[in-house]
């Protein structure tokens, strides 16, 4: 199970917080949320993965897709919260270099 | 079941993570690209010896038989998909697969010692 909660600020600033699994049954309801706000309207999107229990490549992927989007659009994505697990993850993938992640969101 | 049997052998929460993520990408893989999406079966087995762990994951799918198919992509290309692979050779510390005639047999195995478990 994933919850989704989203929060835009009126500067073009985006608030995610994931809570649960973000797997291959759970990635694709969070694609169909993150997607449509990869356009040029938004300027930062922050992922809270703190309550991330597990995530695995499709999750990852998802993330990718933000990646991009940030370098395409020179807009700001980053990741913060992650718990021990999560960070392997991201580790093993050799991208944990390559996100942008912080310890704790900046509101 | 997965994360029972790590716990039980008393594997810390990272490394339970790993083996819960390499058996889970391995799932996936099988129903994605063994069985295309399709329903069927997947027989998975489990051997604890004291010095590892082994996973079996017996499919009736279609059989791999290009050993390129099963390797993970290059990272360096950061890029969406090609990670399941990957993450399933860098969690775990063998990984063994063998085409049948009716499908495949996949061993995953976590050695138990050199981690001090």
């Amino acid at each position: 199970m994933l919850d989704i909660q989203m929060d835009r600020s009126d500067d073009g600033r985006v608030y995610i917080r994931l809570e649960g699994l973000v797997d291959f049954h759970s990635s694709p309801a969070l694609r169909q949320k993150l997607h449509p706000l990869l356009t040029p309207d938004n300027q930062e999107i922050h992922m809270d993965l703190s309550g991330v229990t597990f995530m695995d490549s499709s999750g990852i992927a998802t993330l990718v897709e933000g990646l991009q989007w940030s370098r395409a659009q020179s807009a700001k994505f980053t990741l913060s919260g992650l718990t021990e697990p999560v960070r392997d993850v991201f580790a093993m993938s050799k991208l944990d270099t390559v996100f942008d992640i912080v310890d704790a969101l900046q509101k | 079941m997965v994360e029972v049997i790590a716990n039980r052998e008393g594997l810390g929460c990272v490394n339970a993570n790993r083996l819960a993520l390499a058996a889970s990408e391995l799932f996936a893989n099988i129903c994605s690209h063994g069985y295309k999406d399709r329903m069927g079966f997947i027989d998975v087995g489990f051997e604890i010896y004291p010095s590892e762990l082994r996973i079996q994951f017996r499919d009736f799918g279609e059989p791999v038989i290009c050993k390129s198919q099963l390797k993970g992509r290059e990272l360096d290309d950061v890029r969406p998909g090609g990670l399941g692979l990957h993450l399933i050779h860098a969690a775990m510390d063998e990984v063994h697969h063998e085409s049948l005639d009716d499908g495949n047999l996949w061993t995953l195995v976590w050695q138990l010692n050199p981690k001090g478990e």
